[in-house]
C-alpha cells in the first residue's frame, strides 16, 4: 500500500511548479525548485522499488548532485544580481528587454 | 499502512508551508523539513543509502545555504507581498487538477505493476559495485561538475570589482 506515495510525489512536483510560477522573489522560486526536484526523485524512487532496478537509485545519487550544483550557481547568481540591481524580485528585472 | 498515511500527511503540510508562509526564513525551513520527511520515506521504502544522502546533502547542505544567502542579502527589507487574482486561482486549481488525474489515471491503469515490491538486491555492496563499474564514467563526471559549478560561484560572486561596487553603494547610502 506504498501507491499513496504516488500522489505524494505528484502532489510535490504540482505544488513546485505552481510556486516557481506564481513566486514574485527569486529565493522562493529556488525553494519551489527544490520541492520539484523532490518529488520527481520520490517518483523515481518508487518505480525503482516496483521493477527491482537499481540504476534508477543511482541516478537519484546523480540528480542530488546536479541539484546541489544547480543551487549553489542560483543562490551566487541572487547574490551577484542583489550587487548590481539591490534587488530580488522578477519584477524588477528587465536586463532583457532594456 | 499508518506510517505511510503519516509520512505523506507531514510532508504534504511542510510542502504546502513552503509555499504558503509569510516569511522567506520559514520557508527555507519548512523545506528542510520537507527534504527530511522525504528521507524518511526513502528509509522505509527500504534504500537506506539514499536517505542517507538526501539528510547528508539536500537537507545538511542545500537547505542551510538557502538560510546563509538570506543572511547575506538582509532579506529583512523584501516584504512579501501577495495580491490575490482570480486568473492566479483559477490556473492553479486547472494545473493541479490536470496532473492529479493524469497521475491517477496512470496509477489506476497500473496498479498491479505499481504497487508490487520486487527489491533483488538492495544491498550497498551491489549498488557501489554498479556505481564503480558501470556508472565509473558518471561518477567522474559528476566530481567534473562539482569542480565547474564551485569555480562557477567563486567567479561569480567573489570577483573583486563586484564587491567594491557593493563597498561604494554601501558608502552611499551610509551618505544620505
Amino acid at each position: 500500500m506504498s501507491s499513496i506515495y504516488y500522489y505524494l510525489a505528484g502532489f510535490l512536483f504540482t505544488l513546485g511548479l505552481l510556486g516557481t510560477i506564481f513566486k514574485k522573489d527569486l529565493i522562493s522560486i529556488l525553494l519551489c525548485l527544490e520541492l520539484m526536484m523532490g518529488g520527481v526523485s520520490l517518483l523515481i524512487i518508487l518505480f525503482s522499488r516496483s521493477t527491482g532496478l537499481l540504476d534508477a537509485q543511482l541516478l537519484v545519487f546523480f540528480m542530488i548532485i546536479v541539484s546541489a550544483c544547480e543551487v549553489a550557481i542560483g543562490l551566487s547568481l541572487i547574490i551577484a544580481l542583489h550587487r548590481k540591481k539591490q534587488t530580488i524580485y522578477t519584477d524588477d528585472i528587465k536586463i532583457i528587454t532594456e | 499502512m499508518a506510517y505511510d498515511i503519516l509520512l505523506t500527511i507531514m510532508t504534504m503540510v511542510f510542502a504546502l508551508m513552503v509555499v504558503f508562509s509569510k516569511k522567506t526564513v520559514v520557508a527555507a525551513f519548512s523545506l528542510l523539513m520537507t527534504l527530511l520527511s522525504i528521507a524518511m520515506i526513502y528509509f522505509q521504502l527500504g534504500t537506506v543509502f539514499l536517505a542517507a544522502i538526501q539528510v547528508l546533502v539536500n537537507a545538511g547542505a542545500i537547505a542551510i545555504l538557502f538560510v546563509f544567502v538570506m543572511m547575506l542579502i538582509n532579506l529583512e527589507q523584501f516584504q512579501n507581498n501577495r495580491e490575490r487574482s482570480k486568473s492566479k486561482l483559477i490556473i492553479s486549481i486547472l494545473t493541479t487538477l490536470i496532473i492529479l488525474g493524469v497521475f491517477s489515471l496512470i496509477i489506476n491503469n497500473n496498479i498491479e505493476v505499481l504497487s508490487a515490491v520486487n527489491i533483488s538486491d538492495n544491498s550497498m555492496k551491489t549498488l557501489f559495485d554498479k556505481l564503480f563499474t558501470e556508472y565509473y564514467l558518471p561518477f567522474e563526471m559528476a566530481t567534473v561538475l562539482l569542480l565547474a559549478a564551485l569555480v562557477a560561484c567563486i567567479v561569480i560572486t567573489g570577483s573583486e570589482k563586484g564587491i567594491k561596487q557593493e563597498q561604494e553603494k554601501l558608502q552611499e547610502n551610509l551618505n544620505e
